[in-house]
């Protein structure tokens, strides 16, 4: 470790963080920008994922798990006040690895899968499934319960099961709980 | 259009009926192009349209040890050692094929939407309290799908049991009405028919009929599949009854409709003449068609068809099933909605073995295991015959052979055979088709050092090695071919140049005027044929009669001689 080369550059200004008292989040989990950021109660944030609020403000809510490597906020100057009101993450929403999340809003329940990309000011419904790779444009609405899968193919699942989903979900975020060491003062 | 793999293909002699081997075993110097020309007036030819079909890489050919020839996937037979689902990897009896068909009959399905595998999970309340997690999940179960999160829910499929969901499935419908099995039909059939003192129905009969059977509607909707058990049920009564048992058990000696006779009866119904005639004169009149449901009749109704239009409109596309959906299911035809899709069992795939259709000896042969992945025997080509690599000589930028610019080509033949062998190749002077291109192999006969062990080779002495390289002599960066000389050769491979002149691609440079034209698809291509012609020394396969007399080593001369096709590249059109 003692080789590692360190940065002269100060740190970057902490952004302003409202963060629940029962989050977990990674310590090398990164949190920039200047606008507020708030988590929600029992999120689960991992190690290596980015947090950017430079051009708006990001609320997660409670339950959701944002995976490694992936993106969420606003990455270009919003271009209208719609977008300029920041990004929302509503209650177990999943953002699984790599995925890179632009939207306004994300829906309860819903699951962006590996890799996925949510374009600039997209509204994603609740209980949406946006499979891997799979990209939605700036802008687009994606109605409730919508899954996306294989090459831009949609369907509107009808399964009823989303209630056993957030209890799933829920128990995910209990086994983080131990898996994932905490650490809230870094970044209050 | 840019770029060009060069590539390779043999031809396989089992096209040809009078073989290129027999007639070409003379000492014929393959150098001389042109006499090639004239002796010989059959060149293989690549454009042909036939010659697609006995054109194959090198790596989709076997070869038979015993005919001492080249197999291509036509002249070979295939058997099929198991039967096996994808999915579950379960070894089905080929007994069980015939009377359950070709899908899995355990619970491995496709998911009707998306074709991911779906899995069986409860939708039942989870157990609550104290030690909950330890319980097993308890019914009703549906089929899920982890991909696009379709479940059989959506279709009003639920099962009771986790397993077995194949049986359970072919018991309902979709939407949840039970189907009849064709067990219970036939049941319900014989009942009918014991119950009635007369054994098949009358023409006036069947109204009577209908209020006799409780069980079953005379206008029920049946799918296809009661339909054809009906039906067949049907038939197989009329036959039965067209041609009464004789006293000795068989049907009506040979002239029973179901007879194997019957068939050789109606081929030579307008051949033959008399007997056929006279035969069917007098079993008119003797069969019936099918009147209801319960024989299998179904009347067509235009409701039905408004019905599914309408549907169409209401549902609009998202509800559709699509052309690739419907090509998965098993009876399409009655399907349009994405409601109507039923989960597909899995297709089994199968493990074939492979024999020479002339000496029928086995060629290639898996291991009967379904984990397993090797094979007993499998005799390929690759391991037989010398494989040949192109690449341009002088690497240029320019993909594209400039027309009349001579153009020098490195062949490299690898030898995988454990002999030296002495390959001679000979070429047409000219290629086939319209734009001749001229050819020149600048060394057509050399020898290929046996495919023996790679370290044997690294460890000899270095004076040895320097000698094989003649392409050392050349002066550096001045690559020039010298002609009847090796360009370079390596353990078991030798490199050999061949000179092409491409065409022009203009049409003024043809000869003749029915030739002239715009150049059609892939006419720029230069495509050699080559004919090669291999010859070694192998160790004798009579292993009996060679150990009888006592010798230890019978050296056999062998030789194989087959048709090439080169690729080298495109010509730039000006």
């Amino acid at each position: 470790m003692s080789s590692k080369r360190v940065s002269n550059m100060p740190p970057p200004p902490k952004p302003p963080t409202t963060l629940a008292s029962t989050l977990i989040i990674a310590e090398h989990a990164s949190l920039t920008g200047t606008h507020l950021i708030a988590l929600g109660a029992n999120t689960a944030i991992h190690p290596r994922t980015k947090l950017i609020s430079t051009f708006a403000s990001i609320t997660v809510g409670s339950n959701c798990i944002i995976s490694e490597r992936s993106i969420i906020g606003l990455q270009s100057e919003p271009e209208n006040d719609v977008e300029r009101e920041g990004l929302v993450l509503e209650d177990s929403v999943v953002v699984e690895t790599g995925a890179v999340v632009e939207a306004r809003l994300v829906g309860t329940g819903t699951t962006i899968e590996v890799g996925a990309r949510i374009g600039k000011g997209a509204v994603v419904g609740k209980h949406c499934k946006i499979g891997p790779l799979s990209e939605i444009g700036e802008g687009e609405e994606i109605p409730d319960f919508t899954v996306i899968f294989g090459n831009g193919m949609r369907r509107i699942d009808r399964s009823g099961v989303e209630n056993q989903k957030l209890k799933t979900i829920a128990r995910q975020v209990e086994v983080l709980r131990k898996l994932i060491p905490s650490n809230l003062a870094k970044f209050q | 259009m840019a770029s060009f793999t060069p590539y390779t293909y043999f031809q396989c002699p089992c096209t040809d009926t009078n073989l290129p081997t027999r007639r070409l075993g003379e000492s014929r110097p393959p150098s001389s192009s042109s006499e090639t020309e004239q002796e010989d007036d059959r060149t293989f030819d690549p454009r042909a349209p036939r010659a697609n079909f006995s054109l194959y890489p090198l790596e989709h050919l076997l070869y038979c040890e015993d005919c001492h020839q080249i197999r291509c996937p036509r002249c070979v037979l295939d058997e099929i050692v198991t039967w096996y689902c994808p999915n579950c990897l379960f070894e089905v009896p080929s007994g069980v094929i015939k009377s359950e068909g070709n899908r899995c009959t355990r619970s491995c399905f496709q998911c009707p939407i998306c074709i991911a595998p779906l899995s069986v999970s409860s939708i039942g309340a989870p157990p609550e309290g104290l030690g909950a997690e330890y319980v097993q999940p308890s019914g009703p179960y549906v089929l899920n799908c982890a991909y696009c999160m379709w479940s059989s829910k959506e279709i009003g499929i639920q099962f009771e049991k986790p397993n077995g969901i194949y049986a359970q499935l072919s018991k309902v419908k979709n939407g949840g009405t039970p189907i009849i099995t064709p067990k219970e039909r036939r049941k319900d059939r014989e009942e009918r028919s014991r119950d009635s003192s007369v054994p098949v129905v009358m023409e006036e009969g069947i109204s009577e009929e209908g209020e006799e059977f409780v069980n079953l509607d005379v206008h029920e909707e049946l799918d296809a599949e009661s339909q054809f058990a009906n039906l067949k049920a049907f038939y197989q009564s009329q036959l039965a009854e067209a041609s009464p048992a004789s006293a000795l058990g068989f049907t009506g000696g040979d002239y029973g409709y179901g007879s194997p006779g019957a068939l050789s009866r109606i081929m030579g119904l307008y051949t033959g003449g008399n007997f056929a005639d006279k035969r069917s004169k007098s079993k008119t009149g003797t069969m019936r068609e099918a009147q209801d449901a319960l024989e299998g009749l179904q009347l067509c109704n235009t409701t039905s068809d408004e019905e599914t239009i309408t549907r169409l409109r209401n549902e609009g596309y998202e509800n559709t099933a699509s052309v690739a959906q419907l090509k998965e299911q098993t009876h399409p035809a009655h399907k349009h909605s994405v409601d109507d899709l039923r989960p597909i069992a899995y297709l089994l795939r199968t493990k074939r073995s492979q024999r020479c259709k002339t000496c029928r000896h086995i060629l290639s042969k898996p291991e009967s295991k379904v984990q397993t992945t090797r094979f007993r025997i499998r005799l390929v080509a690759p391991s037989y015959i010398p494989s040949i690599s192109i690449r341009p000589l002088a690497s240029s930028q320019n993909h594209l052979l400039t027309p009349f610019k001579p153009t020098q080509f490195l062949l490299t033949f690898k030898n995988p055979l454990f002999d030296r062998v002495k390959v001679s190749i000979a070429t047409p002077g000219t290629t086939p088709g319209r734009f001749e291109s001229r050819v020149t192999v600048l060394c057509p006969q050399f020898e290929v050092g046996a495919n023996t062990d790679a370290w044997e080779e690294a460890l000899r002495e270095g004076a040895e090695r320097e000698k094989r390289r003649t392409k050392a002599e050349a002066s550096e960066g001045q690559l020039q071919a010298e002609a009847g000389k090796v360009w370079e050769r390596g353990r078991n491979w030798v490199s050999v140049v061949v000179e092409v002149v491409p065409t022009s691609l203009k049409a003024d440079v043809l000869m003749k005027e029915e030739d002239r034209g715009p150049v059609r698809e892939d006419e720029d291509v230069v495509e050699i044929p080559v004919f090669v012609r291999v010859e070694w020394e192998a160790e004798g396969q009579g292993d009996d009669t060679v150990v009888g007399r006592g010798e230890k080593e019978v050296k056999e001369k062998r030789e194989l001689a087959y048709w090439c096709v080169l690729g080298v590249g495109r010509i730039a059109q000006v």
